[in-house]
């Protein structure tokens, strides 16, 4: 239903002419609402054609998938409900469980699973590692389909699991919408409804509970297991200011907060009426995106400097403050992660050191001109990394220089390859949450013109991030880490500059918050 | 006004005697006026007395009043007495740019406008599109879709300034004009750019040093607004503004972060504002009606 | 007649350089919206489909003569980050801004006139100028930090007001005004000063005007003659200020909808900017400009009713 003006202005009419009771008496009651300040505001609906984290959020409460992750990380069918595997893992056949609707009443059936796979895997990451290997995907009955391999691919049901981006199920008109534009409905089969009417896009989002869906039986765990609603409805208030937001949440107008500023997480935990909650332990690791195209960064002694200025407690320091929710971390893939390890990190044992670095600077043959850093204004703990870069490189002898602007600007400017002189950049502070994984994190990419922002190129390592994909046990996998990490060091394709966990802060009579990693859920959250 | 005899009496009573007259006659002039100077003269100073403003110091974040930091410190560490100092400098800096350059560029639509008959038009629409963007959207899009830098952000706040000026330097221009000596200036056949320069221009000078001080003081009030919004001067360069806005969380915790800058700026705007009422009243109090 | 003609010409033509001022200001500035909207995770070659797929490669000359035919006809154009009708927003969102507006207006031109009249009647005394400072300073502290003090002090530790957030008017009157006290009274500050000081200056003229004194001279109590005759005649500066002020006004109003989480077109606009969001940036700056000339051309007219001898024809 798009909203037109001559529905609005009906329907503002008829809210104006309506009284006050009986409107109340058709909303639902304050207490079966749920109202939370999310860390973006949500720009665009379709989670397929954009990779913002804050519109996959949105994917899991009005969509569902196929298959889900639970909280110990292993994979669990969700909208299915049997299926099989050949022996040599190549083919694949799903049956759905009974019962799936739309919210617009149609019954689930494999043609829109098999639609929804195909525009997943024209856009996301991982689908595209995964499309070049389908033989076959199509459809059975109404309720089962089939995916058959030409090559083995070691992630097949992980994709489909997978928390962030994920392969939602959509019906099958939306999913033949060109993957290059954007959906236009918004009907899914997840645990809660879009209440297009009541939203207003900038100022809030409206979710009610879905009449439709059918919760599979069991404990909620991840994004697997029963997804019970407890709530009648979860409103998104876009509130920008943090500080608003927070008086809010003290003030019991909001409900949950998901981004405190992680300074005042001790005021908000010291409070009686709010409980803090960090859902994804291994957070969000900072970096540095040096750029590989354009000197001093192109010469890897440069970037090896880099490893001996940046000092991560610092500025952690500067942007979280003394925080138990900030640490350091070595490793190319963040801490607490699977694949975190200890190669090759003299130099993190060796720590800061100014001579060092500027030694290496002489040898990479630096001579003088403006290194360009770019500055967020809106952003706070990537403006203080920035600042940091700045005041590190000018100790150790380099002209640094900070490009201030929004980080819509730098979402421009971070995409220019020219020289930075022309417009270009040399340091590109960013953050992620996905460092984890060589796959998920564009930035492991080392594929020169293709790879992400920073265009790192080195063969060795690309072909140790396929070989990853294709590896068929955990060890293997956490063995080849170890490998690309050795070799990540040496060649340095960005420094990272610290590791946090984000907490969240919920009124204390908000209850069965589960923990997943990279949303977060609204089933199975009660309100007392 | 006394007289000086000629016996000449002792130059000091009478220079006192004059001075309490002039405080007690226009006492908000004289509070406006030292405020300023005050201000002025720490700006001037600042680089010789306040030390590092810009690097970030971390272990030193939020520290009370202390001996080292006589207002303790803000949330990278950076000492905020000497920050709130150095921030009189570009907050008047902007202040005055902005004032110098909407004065000027304003003259010269004004006297354009008010003179050259053909120009009028065009020059009052082109200033009446000008006024009816709101100034803080106007800046706040100047600078988000160029750069952040300071000479951006003068800039963009000049701009929507510029038609206040306009509209003044017009009024007076059109009023100088029917005067008779201007008149008889014209018909001895005196040059355009000389009537301009000896008759028309000097009319200008009191209300525009008036609206001067006016526009300086919403200058500095607008790139507080500019930096609240991120669209105001680097972060690395302290202005009161962006003080203000990178502190506003910490409002609870250390106080003193946004009110140092708070009232520096609070203060400083309302001593430039009085200056302005000051200066209005004496030179002409009929100007009142126009601003 | 031709007064009014010759005023929707220039009306047209100012609205018309604005609109052209915008396209031009925007078009021409980095950050690219396609970019902003594919996500921190997408590469070059999706960012490229989608700039593509929205046409924002036209040439610009074309996507100005298309937008402003569209205006003309009375479509705002689309927005590029949510495929809605910018007018349609817009009036979603316009009635937090709208109410935020006239009770703000309305409040101050109430307080300032009364304000800017005491001030006159004891000019020169203690009274005056501390009225007439305390107007100052409410015009030189900047809006988000009486903002926060107020909500800091009110809202979080007295627990009067709400901290932010907007009640429609449907929901009732009470509630309505509740939330806007805080947001209204911030906002007021600037407006009460400024025209407080016009009123206490042009009333000050007035009153010492010839006619003024016969009134007084022919025994008029104190009270009629200042606001009988007087106010009516220091009407019509008090009247322009109000009109000029508006976009100071407006300029308030982004600040204090980001401040109090007002989801108005104040809000609206500015986010608009961050995204690059085009069609939102150039459709409310078009409004704000028409409805800033609507109010000045309400004030022209009103000069006519106000005072007599304004009235040409």
């Amino acid at each position: 239903m798009k909203l037109n003006r001559r529905l609005f202005m009906s329907s503002a009419a008829m809210a104006i002419a309506t009284p006050a009771i009986l409107r109340a008496q058709a909303s639902p009651s304050a207490a079966a609402t749920l109202r939370a300040v999310m860390h973006a505001d949500l720009r665009s609906f379709d989670p397929f054609w954009t990779t913002a984290y804050i519109t996959s959020y949105h994917g899991s409460m009005v969509y569902d998938t196929l298959f889900g992750t639970d909280e110990a990380g292993n994979v669990k069918p969700q909208m299915v409900d049997t299926f099989s595997v050949s022996d040599d893992q190549l083919a694949y056949r799903f049956k759905l469980r009974d019962g799936l609707l739309f919210s617009d009443g149609a019954p689930v059936r494999a043609a829109d699973c098999v639609a929804s796979l195909k525009r997943f895997c024209a856009r996301d990451v991982v689908g595209q590692l995964l499309w070049p290997r389908v033989k076959t995907l199509r459809a059975l009955d109404d309720q089962s389909f089939e995916l058959v391999l030409s090559d083995f691919f070691g992630l097949t049901l992980e994709t489909l699991a997978k928390t962030s981006s994920c392969a939602f199920i959509m019906r099958e008109q939306d999913a033949m919408v060109d993957p290059n534009e954007q959906i236009t409905e918004i009907v899914g089969s997840g645990p809660f409804v879009f209440n297009r009417d009541e939203t207003q896009m900038g100022a809030r989002y409206v979710y009610d509970k879905s009449p439709t869906y059918v919760p599979r039986s069991g404990p909620a765990s991840g994004t697997t297991g029963g997804k019970q609603v407890y709530l009648d409805r979860v409103i998104w208030e876009n509130i920008g200011d943090p500080q608003t937001a927070m008086s809010a949440l003290i003030a019991g107008e909001i409900d949950y907060f998901e981004n405190p500023p992680l300074d005042f997480v001790g005021d908000l935990a010291a409070n009686r009426d709010v409980n803090l909650l960090v859902s994804n332990e291994v957070g969000t690791c900072g970096c540095y995106r040096l750029n590989h195209l354009h000197p001093p960064f192109d010469d890897v002694r440069a970037r090896q400097a880099m490893l001996y200025l940046v000092k991560q407690a610092e500025v952690m320091a500067g942007a979280f403050g003394l925080s138990e929710y900030t640490e350091e971390t070595p490793s190319l893939f963040g801490n607490n992660n699977p694949m975190s390890n200890r190669e090759n990190i003299g130099w993190f044992e060796h720590g800061q050191d100014f001579d060092k670095a500027a030694e290496l600077f002489e040898d990479a043959g630096y001579d003088g001109r403006p290194v360009i850093i770019l500055q967020p204004t809106d952003i706070p703990v990537i403006g203080v990394a920035a600042q940091f870069a700045a005041q590190w490189l000018r100790k150790a002898g380099v002209n640094a220089e900070l490009a201030v602007s929004d980080w819509g600007a730098i979402v421009s400017r971070r995409a220019v390859k020219k020289p930075p002189e022309e417009g270009g950049w040399n340091i590109f502070p960013t953050y992620t949450a996905t460092i984890g994984s060589p796959i998920l994190y564009p930035g492991h990419a080392a594929g020169g013109d293709s790879a992400w922002f920073g265009w790192p190129d080195n063969p060795k390592q690309e072909a140790l991030r396929m070989d990853w994909t294709l590896a068929k046990t955990q060890e293997e996998r956490q063995e080849i880490a170890r490998k690309m990490q050795a070799n990540a060091w040496d060649f340095v394709p960005q420094v990272n500059y610290g590791q946090w966990q984000q907490p969240a802060a919920l009124r204390s009579d908000v209850s069965g918050l589960l923990k997943v990693p990279d949303l977060v859920p609204f089933w199975n959250l009660r309100k007392a | 006004m006394s007289y000086v005899s000629t016996q000449s009496p002792p130059a000091r009573p009478v220079m006192t005697a004059r001075a309490t007259r002039f405080v007690r006659r226009n006492p908000t002039l004289v509070f406006g006026a030292t405020v300023l100077s005050l201000f002025i003269v720490l700006a001037l100073v600042s680089p010789l007395l306040v030390g590092d403003v810009s690097s970030l110091n971390p272990l030193q974040r939020l520290k009370p009043m202390s001996g080292e930091h006589p207002l303790g410190t803000d949330a990278q560490g950076r000492d905020l007495l000497g920050r709130t100092v150095y921030g009189a400098r570009v907050s008047l800096a902007v202040g005055c740019a902005v004032a110098i350059l909407a004065i000027t560029i304003g003259v010269i639509l004004g006297l354009a406008a008010g003179y050259i008959p053909w120009l009028e038009t065009p020059v009052m629409t082109l200033m009446d599109a000008l006024m009816s963007i709101p100034a803080v959207l106007l800046a706040i899009s100047l600078v988000s879709l160029t750069s952040a830098s300071v000479g951006t952000v003068i800039v963009a706040i000049t701009i929507p300034e510029i038609p206040r000026v306009v509209r003044l330097v017009r009024s007076v221009v059109l009023s100088v004009r029917r005067q008779p000596y201007v008149e008889a200036a014209v018909a001895g056949g005196a040059r355009t750019l000389k009537i301009l320069w000896r008759h028309i221009l000097p009319a200008t000078v009191p209300p525009l040093i008036v609206q001067a001080t006016y526009v300086a003081a919403s200058a500095i009030l607008i790139e507080s607004a500019l930096s609240f919004v991120g669209a105001g001067t680097p972060p690395d360069i302290p202005s009161w503004g962006n003080m203000i806005s990178e502190s506003r969380l910490y409002l609870s915790r250390a106080p003193m972060t946004v009110f140092a800058p708070g009232l520096a700026l609070a203060l400083t705007v309302l001593a430039i504002n009085l200056i302005g009422d000051g200066l209005r009243d004496r030179l002409d109090p009929r100007l009142a009606r126009r601003m | 007649m031709k007064f009014l003609l010759r005023k929707t010409l220039s009306m047209g033509a100012v609205l018309l350089i604005v609109a052209f001022m915008v396209f031009v200001m925007i078009r021409f500035s980095p950050g690219d919206p396609a970019a902003i909207l594919a996500g921190d995770n997408a590469t070059e070659q999706q960012i490229a489909a989608i700039r593509e797929a929205m046409r924002l490669d036209d040439p610009l000359a074309l996507q100005f003569g298309h937008w402003t035919s569209q205006v003309v006809s009375g479509d705002l154009g689309t927005s590029i980050f949510s495929g809605e009708p910018v007018l349609d927003m817009i009036l979603q969102r316009i009635e937090p801004t709208i109410s935020l507006t006239l009770l703000t207006m309305g409040f101050a031109i109430v307080v300032a006139v009364v304000l800017g009249v005491f001030a006159a009647a004891r000019a020169g005394r203690t009274t005056d100028r501390l009225v007439m400072v305390f107007s100052v300073i409410g015009f030189s502290v900047p809006g988000f930090v009486t903002a926060y003090l107020l909500i800091y002090v009110l809202s979080v530790r007295l627990g009067w007001f709400p901290v932010q957030g907007y009640t429609p008017l449907a929901e009732g009157i009470g509630p309505w005004l509740h939330a806007l006290v805080l947001p209204g009274l911030v906002l007021s500050l600037t407006y009460i000063a400024l025209i407080a000081r016009i009123t206490r200056a042009t009333m000050l003229e007035v009153l010492s005007e010839d006619y003024i004194r016969t009134a007084r001279a022919k025994g008029v109590s104190p009270n009629a003659v200042l606001y009988g005759h007087a106010l009516r005649n220091a009407g019509v500066p008090i009247v322009t200020i109000v009109g000029l002020g508006f976009s100071m006004l407006i300029g308030g109003v982004v600040i204090t909808e980001t401040v109090f989480n007002i989801p108005g077109i104040g809000r609206l606009v500015i986010d608009a900017i961050t995204k690059r969001d085009y069609p939102i940036i150039q459709g409310i700056t078009l409004l704000l400009s028409a409805v800033y000339v609507m109010v000045n051309l309400l004030v022209d007219l009103s000069y006519g009713l106000i005072d007599p001898r304004t009235r040409k024809s």
